[in-house]
């Protein structure tokens, strides 16, 4: 029997910019940033520094020059480690990834403890570069990279889609990106704060049409510490804890489009990934307390929420305008502020979503806290939602 | 020749890298020749072509033309492009189905935009230094009889 995961603590960095340009005469560097986080997360969590047997991280962006970061981070920690120290990469998935390595470790009984953790610093270089890499990163780099697809854009053709089939709008999209500014605004982790009225939304400048600025995720730096333990561990610190509960994963084995038509928006990946979830937890969606998604764009917050059982199949937008996806509302989703306004440190992004939800679970969110929060869900992703991961998550008090 | 051909005065942006398996693509695509790789195992056609069967991973392939009709199935324009993009923005992309049961991304020549499951057709771009594909929608004066048939 696998041991039970368990979230013990977690210290992080504010999303926003804080990588400094090359030629700043003072440098802020990464592992200075995290070694700091890793202190404090294990004081959160309760743990000593000779508990921890496995560290997994994040890669790091290509724009942090501390090449082999994290084997270099075990030496600067002066942390000898008996399970594994690894450093993992997987697109907007790779922090779950991460988070997974450090799971395995405790569910194979290797360690007791173990840290998931990392930094994505990037704002530093400018966006002409930064998508120079980043149009590779989606499709295909000799048949759909020449045509000038970005990231972003396979996302506004999900949107495209789901307005023509559902006879949604783009007024109904954007609503989704005016409830996440009011949510950030209450979360001191979250870039942008200032809340924005719908009017606001729809004035911005096209990026991917039909999708705005204020509908697609700012570049962002961040950094995270998340502290995991043996549920036996965790049960000992006589501490509120947040126990993983159920896991699912699924590839569909395409990447932005399957070159057999499908229904691209139907998110198969995120579906699939949910019911196994689900399953294992042995809850169904009705059961779920709040909801912490992996969407950098509006459209895919919708998205999500139909495929993991929130909504049925072409309400979620309309269900978002009415308020149902709000805190206070009947699922509240992303109460972080999510992608937009919580701030998308891409690599370290998912690690946000595991804070955000301990928090919850752990009734100490302050003003965004969902009252009697008992389960929660988070996902993250590959490509168009090519691959999802999904989690559910228990407070234990 | 299956592909109108428009001649484009420019260098391609981003040019695709040619493998020993796709140069035959490309250059049947400089002719206005559009074909792919099918198995000769299961019959399937495959896009991007392939040097082995992505559906039962026979490595028997042959060349086989591929039809130049299809669907909208969705599309945007991009406003913010990378550095080499950047002079063409904002352009045109989509997602087409062809009725041969295959599904792509390409550029997308219209200038407002066709409504979503319009009928559209691939074309072939020279570029001064190689080819590249696009869709475009169908005029109403070409549509083929055949083009009024649903898709098989």
């Amino acid at each position: 029997m696998p041991k039970a995961v368990a979230i013990l603590g977690a210290a992080a960095l504010p999303v926003g910019k804080w990588q400094t340009p090359s030629d700043s005469p003072t440098q802020l560097l990464e592992h200075e940033v995290l070694a700091s986080l890793v202190v404090d997360a294990t004081r959160d969590g309760g743990v000593e520094r000779t508990d921890i047997g496995s560290l997994a991280f994040s890669l790091p962006r290509p724009y942090t020059q501390q090449k082999y970061f994290g084997t270099f981070m075990a030496n600067y920690l002066r942390l000898p480690c008996g399970a594994c120290v690894s450093e993992t990469m997987g697109n907007g998935m790779t922090a779950g990834l991460a988070f997974e390595a450090a799971c395995n470790e405790i569910r194979l009984g290797r360690t007791k403890v173990a840290l998931a953790l990392g930094i994505n610093f990037e704002t530093a270089t400018s966006a002409a570069e930064h998508m120079m890499r980043s149009m590779r990163t989606t499709g295909d780099v000799d048949f759909h990279v020449p045509f000038g697809f970005t990231p972003i854009s396979w996302y506004a053709m999900d949107a495209a889609r789901y307005i023509h089939e559902f006879k949604s709008s783009r007024e109904e999209l954007a609503s989704v990106a005016v409830k996440n500014r009011r949510h950030a605004s209450l979360n001191p982790l979250a870039q942008f704060r200032k809340p924005i009225t719908l009017e606001e939304v729809l004035s911005q400048a096209p990026i991917v049409e039909p999708l705005g600025l204020y509908e697609v995720p700012p570049r962002s730096d961040g950094a995270v510490c998340l502290v995991l333990a043996d549920e036996d561990v965790a049960r000992a610190s006589g501490r509120p804890y947040v126990r993983i509960r159920g896991r699912g994963f699924y590839h569909e084995g395409a990447h932005q489009i399957n070159e057999i038509p499908n229904d691209m928006i139907a998110l198969l990946a995120a579906r699939t990934a949910g019911r196994s979830a689900y399953e294992e937890a042995g809850v169904t969606p009705e059961d779920i307390d709040l909801a912490e998604v992996y969407a950098p764009c509006t459209i895919i917050e919708v998205l999500v929420s139909e495929a993991l059982g929130f909504a049925p199949r072409g309400k979620g937008a309309a269900m978002a305008k009415a308020g149902e996806t709000t805190l206070g509302g009947r699922i509240p989703i992303c109460t972080s502020g999510g992608l937009q306004s919580r701030g998308h440190p891409a690599y370290v992004t998912p690690f946000y979503s595991f804070v955000e939800v301990m928090d919850q679970l752990r009734n100490r969110a302050g003003q965004r806290q969902v009252q009697n929060a008992r389960l929660a869900v988070t996902s993250a992703e590959l490509g168009n939602y090519n691959a999802a991961l999904v989690h559910v998550f228990e407070a234990v008090q | 020749m299956n592909l109108p051909v428009i001649s484009i005065g420019r260098k391609r942006s981003f040019p695709p890298r040619v493998t020993a398996h796709t140069e035959r693509f490309w250059r049947s695509l400089e002719n206005g020749q559009f074909e792919t790789s099918q198995c000769n195992d299961c019959g399937k056609k495959t896009f991007p072509p392939k040097p082995f069967c992505p559906h039962c991973w026979s490595k028997d392939l042959t060349w086989a033309p591929l039809g130049r009709f299809g669907r909208l199935y969705s599309q945007t324009v991009i406003h913010a492009a990378p550095a080499v993009f950047r002079s063409e923005a904002p352009y045109r992309v989509c997602i087409v189905d062809l009725d041969e049961g295959l599904r792509l991304a390409t550029l997308l020549m219209a200038d407002q935009p066709p409504v979503l499951d319009a009928r559209l057709e691939i074309v072939a771009l020279r570029y001064l230094d190689g080819p590249l594909f696009a869709a475009r929608p169908l005029p109403h004066s070409s549509h083929l009889v055949s083009e009024l048939l649903p898709p098989s």
